[in-house]
């Protein structure tokens, strides 16, 4: 016990709580009284007996007591500041993964954006819209500069109606004039707007190739009031993506939209659904100056944030750092953590922070669920840090060894016949005092078991929230794709014209599709006969072409729509189509001259490389310490029928398995998280698991993420 | 009398006070080739040679392993149980000093003569003496020199 040297939360630290310091005071106050106790059995050595082996023995004996306690009396003090760092280290590091995951989300959200802005950069449409213009200048044929803006503006609304994160999107020819937006509202504002000298502009038109894009950091453009984070890339002629550059396209994203959805989570909330006092989430940009924040009356937008220096100057992508200081008045654990963008995206070195009361690290948890696990069986488990169940054997020992000298104490008193007697009390004393005082540090050491499931249970809670979530937000990225692809021209060409010529064509463009994803195992189309009339992988089209999907249900599902807006779902099955065990196919319908709405010509259909898509969302999702994945830790995604769909454990949680979960876990609320525990393969695991609540418009497929590891 | 508790799985047994040398924690056992199994081997006791009876394989239950919770009860030998003043009860160990591995021990209890009753006929077992209830639990007292004189019951050496 040498560390009671480093003691950092010692008794009289204000955070200790009244109830600690009380219990402390009696177990220290109970060993106390045992000394003297001691010197009264010393001294009655003497009284009693001749023997001077006896009272040797005797004296032995009480020595030993002595001893013990004041080891005890040692381990206490430890015993505290363990609780106490215990306590503080879990707590921190479920904080730490909450500002790296809230970054996490945004940063992927964004990478989405990158590749979007690209794309439809060469959309038809667009660049012909531009091309009119400048020919206008010279031919003023207005009329058809005319129907050219008017079906830019068409195409940038269906692309803003698919994808509903975007509060406008623009073209601007060469000159930096602003020829079509998407957002209707603001049309007769943003039309003709000079923004030759926005960095957006400029930048864009910079970009060498259409691989390139610019993003311009959240701040003030003459597009809008609000702040705006916008991201463009120069338009070329024909399309090309090494051709002239002609004009830009710039799309303004729902950055604070997007920013609260993800800030607002994993704060707990009061009974009335505010956020608690003290906790806040925001982000900051390179400057530390709050881009978006949980709460705008203590941490406005637009100012420098209130922290310590060393939590703006994160230089690193990736670094974080963790400290104690004072928040709006508050003492407050702050967490930062700096983001390293994701994938290719090389992000915007946005930090994200977590705020939250200091006091909310070392509450005891309320609840008092029973979760079958008994005190013994959690402090010998996994989930308590090594250093507490050393001390717990610790204490048990001390305990045997005080029982075991009372004990060894009456015999000898028994062989000291009536003389001895008056012993008898003294190690029954030695006895009660042992047994209660370690009884109390037993009881503090299961509280503090306890405390570390609560808090094991709620990091399970948050990973398997951070895999529903994460799908979620993917899969809707997936749904506004397969809306979007639905209305491209060669498509709907296609299937209205039926030459050879054309599907040829619209196999083309699904090629060219699939080539700029990784996530698609590949695209089709069926006729409305359900006939595959084209498709993306030329290896794939005779085996293809021989079917018919007709009976299959996305196939169905997509001759139901009559609105671009619309789209269908297979759920993940053993299809005939691919194969494989875990078939997740989207459907949208081709409807007639490309319009909004009107009558079906035939289904596009997406097939995802499921296992590419899925499996490195899992693994991020899975529990860790320092950095590496617990023994035994899994996580996989169940369908509305309970069959894992998805894992990264296929020999303890197969595909198609339905897992024996405690009900509380199964039959979840959208948007319910609960933890608790099970067993399976002999194994007793700990489990935290979440419901989707779908994200945006989208509402989800029912599924639940469960994250669960062993406790042994 | 007084009497020292342990358990052997989940039944809690008692031996008087008087009969006991000492308890200890699971000493470091000296096996000894071509003695029975029951035997878990030969400690020293500050000079004295302790032969050790396995209590679990003793009662032809599972072996009791050391841990942490594992104690031994070291009887003191007949001669020194005559030497102990003011006995007053008649009871026998062995000629020599033999200890018992049980599974943890349990509260020294006292124990008036008129509480100690027969062992129930359908229970009987030659290493029971007396059963004592307490509250809701009874306690067994153990007959030590049955355990400690192991020849006189061959069955549990074969």
């Amino acid at each position: 016990m040498s560390e009671s040297k480093n003691i950092k939360f010692n008794i009289y630290n204000p955070i200790i709580t009244y109830e600690h310091r009380a219990a402390y005071d009696m177990i220290v106050s109970h060993l106390q009284e045992i000394f003297p106790i001691c010197n009264q059995g010393k001294c009655k050595a003497l009284e009693v007996s001749d023997d001077p082996q006896k009272q040797k023995q005797i004296n032995d004996l009480m020595e030993k007591v002595e001893f013990f306690s004041n080891s005890l009396i040692t381990i206490t003090k430890v015993f505290f500041d363990q609780l106490y760092r215990a306590k503080q280290a879990s707590s921190q590091s479920i904080s730490q993964s909450t500002a790296m995951t809230k970054i996490d989300m945004i940063e992927r959200n964004l990478l989405e954006r990158t590749c979007d802005v690209r794309w439809w950069a060469l959309e038809k449409a667009f660049w012909q819209c531009i091309t009119l213009a400048n020919k206008a200048k010279s031919t003023a044929n207005t009329k058809i500069l005319k129907e050219g803006v008017d079906l830019a503006c068409t195409r940038l609304e269906d692309i803003r109606n698919s994808y509903t994160l975007y509060r406008d999107l623009v073209i601007a020819d060469k000159n930096g004039i602003v020829i079509a937006n998407s957002n209707a509202g603001r049309r007769s504002k943003v039309m003709g707007m000079d923004v030759s000298n926005e960095e957006w502009f400029c930048k864009a038109l910079d970009t060498k190739d259409g691989t390139e894009y610019f993003v311009q950091d959240v701040s003030k453009s003459g597009l809008e009031e609000m702040d705006a984070l916008i991201y463009s890339t120069a338009l070329r002629a024909n399309g090309d993506e090494q051709g002239e550059v002609i004009g830009a396209m710039g799309v303004l994203f729902d950055f604070q939209g997007e920013s609260q959805i993800i800030l607002n989570e994993y704060l707990p909330n009061d009974k009335n659904d505010e956020t608690l006092e003290g906790w806040f989430s925001f982000f900051t940009n390179n400057d530390g100056r709050v881009i978006c924040s949980s709460d705008e009356n203590f941490i406005p937008s637009g100012k420098i944030a209130e922290l310590p220096r060393s939590h703006r100057n994160l230089s690193k992508a990736g670094e974080d750092i963790v400290s104690t200081g004072t928040v709006c008045g508050n003492r407050s654990l702050i967490v930062s953590h700096k983001s390293k963008g994701f994938d290719e995206y090389k992000g915007l070195e946005w930090t994200s922070h977590l705020v939250l009361p200091e006091s909310a690290m070392f509450e005891r948890s309320l609840t008092n669920e029973d979760y079958e696990i008994s005190p013994q069986e959690l402090m010998n488990s996994k989930l308590i840090p090594q250093k507490n169940q050393q001390t717990y054997r610790e204490i048990q020992r001390n305990k045997g060894d005080i029982q075991l000298i009372s004990i060894n104490g009456i015999i000898l008193a028994t062989d000291l016949g009536k003389a001895g007697t008056s012993f008898i009390p003294i190690f029954d004393q030695i006895t009660t005092t042992g047994n209660s005082t370690t009884g109390k540090m037993e009881e503090l050491l299961s509280e503090m078991s306890s405390d570390m499931l609560q808090q094991n249970l709620k990091a399970l809670e948050n990973f398997s929230k951070q895999a529903i979530d994460l799908i979620d937000r993917n899969l809707f990225e997936r749904a506004a794709d397969v809306r979007w692809w639905s209305t491209d021209h060669a498509f709907w060409e296609a299937l209205q014209e039926g030459s050879n010529e054309n599907f040829e064509q619209a196999a083309k463009r699904l090629g060219i599709i699939n080539a700029s994803y990784t996530m698609y195992r590949d695209l089709v189309i069926a006729d409305s006969n359900g006939r595959i009339v084209a498709n993306s992988k030329s290896e794939n089209r005779d085996k293809l072409k021989r079917m018919n999907v007709s009976e299959q249900s996305w196939f169905r599902q997509g001759m139901q729509i009559s609105r671009s807006v619309q789209f269908g779902v297979q759920d993940v099955c053993d299809s005939d189509l691919e194969n494989e065990e875990t078939s997740l196919i989207y459907c949208g319908g081709i409807l007639e001259d490309g319009q909004r709405e009107g009558k079906v010509l035939g289904v596009l259909g997406i097939f995802f490389d499921w296992g590419n898509l899925v499996y490195p969302i899992l693994e991020g999702c899975l529990p860790r310490i320092k950095g590496e994945v617990v023994d035994g830790g899994a996580a996989f995604y169940v369908n509305d029928e309970h069959k894992v769909i998805a894992t990264t454990d296929s020999e303890n949680f197969k595909i198609g398995q339905v897992v024996n979960l405690p009900s509380e876990n199964l039959n979840l609320e959208p948007g319910e998280s609960a933890s608790g525990t099970f067993v399976a393969n002999e194994k007793k695991y700990i489990i935290g698991s979440s419901k989707t609540q779908g994200y945006r418009e989208y509402k989800g497929l029912c599924w639940t993420a469960h994250v669960v590891r062993p406790i042994d | 009398m007084l009497y020292s508790t342990f358990y052997l799985g989940e039944t809690q047994m008692a031996v008087p006070i008087p009969c006991i040398l000492e308890i200890g924690r699971s000493f470091n056992f000296h096996p000894v080739r071509g003695t029975p199994d029951v035997i878990d081997g030969l400690i020293n006791l500050r000079g004295k040679v302790v032969t050790i009876v396995n209590l679990g394989l003793a009662f032809e239950e599972s072996k009791i392993e050391p841990s942490d919770e594992s104690r031994i009860f070291i009887f003191k030998n007949n001669s020194e149980l005559n030497e102990v003043a003011d006995s007053d009860m008649v009871i026998e160990t062995a000629p020599d000093n033999i200890g018992i591995h049980v599974d943890r021990i349990s509260d020294v209890i006292r124990v008036e003569s008129e509480e100690l009753q027969a062992v129930p006929a359908n229970m009987v077992h030659p290493f029971y003496k007396y059963v004592v209830r307490r509250n809701d639990t009874f306690i067994i007292i153990i007959e030590p020199s049955k355990i400690l004189n192991l020849h006189e019951t061959p069955e549990l050496l074969s």
